[in-house]
């Protein structure tokens, strides 16, 4: 067998080059989806109408779909509804100059948002009603009761889902090069290509990511022992 | 600029949707490989053996910490280097299903074995001894009493990890393994890439109904195997 080491060790620091790509995603995904998944979970919780019943029909095909078919649906759709709305608003902004790292936003936020209002729902219903009445009884309006009496607790249930959710975006990401993202896959499957060095730089990007994972699960594991303390 | 024309949606299903078979069949195989692999990591979790138990355990953390697509270049570029250099086979012109067989496999097994691990450890140990004191032998109350507890248990979880074994199995057309999307990839670009976000839509609503004809044959084998059962009454 023919394992190049010294290819090996070379393009382990050159896939690094494609790390603030994968964080750049991950990290932004997870600001726009954090409150807008609690929005969805809260209006799936508490109200019966219309929005709520898309919601659901959402986060079903979301959930119901492979994320590599998101991605080629939102890769294939997206470039040309932008294209006609810059033409409509009269824009002088070309399509093919827009950074793809857009797209790769779009589809993992529209991913996450679905799978984090799941993950608050069921953190939300581990909280008793009792304590939405007793907060709001005490005097508390809904939106200190929810910011300060049932968001930290249903936080403490939350946040290992939390964990999960990132820890898979993170995998996601590297689907991103389908749709020209320069993230680590990317830039390891150029270096490979260049001499056919797959198995090396798969290697690479494999143990990078092994390595990103663990320090996002550790990370996780400290932030649970703190909010513990918020459990009666 | 094309306009969205909504009759492509399913214009290919009729083409697209005899390739389902090739889906399933590598989804089932996956799941019979990772069960049995599975297993044998939830016995080396929960036994005594340290070794077994920081290999099992190891196996499972690197594994869910691997992207699926990267397991999958790494075994299609990997696994017949490997076979060269250590039986001196070639399998280099081995059909590209087993590679997806093999990546899959390996996947189902570190979350089934997370799924059997917690669905024994669920079942509460009196349940064991009681049998064993009327007169099961340990094997038979494994068998007739944990067995089919564990397994209602691990019904919901198990589910959920076949549902995503669906999904992810779509990854086969990135190493040229022709599937449902390997197919689809074809339809595409057998069109030049005109109406692409159609046809992709129109794959992704197959999928969509799959999944939820899924969860629905859950949830009636849920019901099936609960019988009898006394469960938490929620409101």
């Amino acid at each position: 067998m023919t394992f190049n080491t010294e290819f090996f060790m070379k393009t382990l620091f050159t896939a690094l080059r494609g790390l603030p790509v994968t964080m750049k995603i991950t990290a932004l995904t997870l600001l726009i989806s954090l409150p807008i998944g609690f929005l969805f979970a809260v209006i799936r919780l508490r109200e019966k109408s219309v929005s709520k019943k898309l919601i659901s029909i959402y986060i079903s095909f979301i959930r119901g779909t492979p994320i590599v078919v998101q991605v080629l649906i939102i890769y294939s759709m997206v470039p040309s509804v932008l294209a006609a709305v810059f033409k409509g608003f009269n824009l002088p902004i070309n399509i093919f100059d827009l950074n793809p790292i857009i797209y790769a936003y779009i589809v993992f936020t529209l991913n996450t948002i679905a799978t984090l209002s799941e993950v608050f729902r069921s953190a939300l219903s581990t909280v008793d009603r009792g304590q939405l009445e007793a907060a709001e009884a005490a005097g508390l309006t809904p939106i200190q009761a929810y910011v300060r009496i049932i968001i930290p607790q249903a936080m403490v249930t939350a946040v290992p889902n939390i964990c999960t959710t990132t820890t898979n975006l993170i995998k996601s990401t590297s689907l991103a090069f389908l749709m020209t993202v320069k993230d680590i896959t990317a830039v390891a499957k150029v270096e490979a290509a260049y001499g056919y060095n797959y198995i090396e730089a798969y290697m690479d990007i494999w143990i990078i990511y092994i390595v990103l994972c663990t320090i996002v699960e550790l990370f996780f594991k400290i932030l649970e022992k703190r909010l513990r303390a918020y459990k009666a | 600029m094309q306009v969205f024309d909504y009759r492509y949606i399913f214009r290919y299903w009729p083409e697209m949707i005899p390739f389902l078979g090739v889906t399933f069949l590598t989804v089932i195989i996956s799941v019979v490989f990772g069960i049995a692999l599975g297993a044998l990591l939830a016995v080396g979790k929960m036994g005594k053996n340290r070794v077994g138990r920081i290999l099992a355990n190891g196996y499972t953390t690197v594994l869910r910490c691997t992207p699926s697509i990267v397991l999958l270049f790494v075994m299609y570029y990997g696994l017949p280097e490997l076979m060269i250099g250590l039986f001196d086979i070639d399998i280099n012109n081995l059909h590209k299903g087993i590679f997806v067989i093999v990546t899959f496999s390996l996947l189902f097994a570190a979350s089934m074995s997370e799924v059997m691990r917690s669905a024994y450890e669920s079942i509460d140990k009196g349940q064991f001894e009681a049998a064993v004191s009327v007169g099961l032998s340990p094997k038979q109350a494994f068998r007739r009493i944990l067995l089919p507890q564990c397994f209602y248990v691990a019904l919901p979880n198990f589910g959920n990890a076949v549902i995503s074994l669906l999904k992810e199995g779509a990854l086969g057309f990135t190493i040229g393994f022709i599937d449902i999307m390997g197919k689809t990839n074809l339809i595409v670009s057998s069109n030049y890439g005109a109406h692409s976000r159609e046809i992709y839509l129109g794959l992704a609503l197959i999928y969509w109904i799959i999944s939820i004809l899924l969860e629905k044959l859950l949830g009636k084998a849920e019901k099936v195997f609960g019988k009898g059962r006394r469960v938490l009454k929620t409101n």
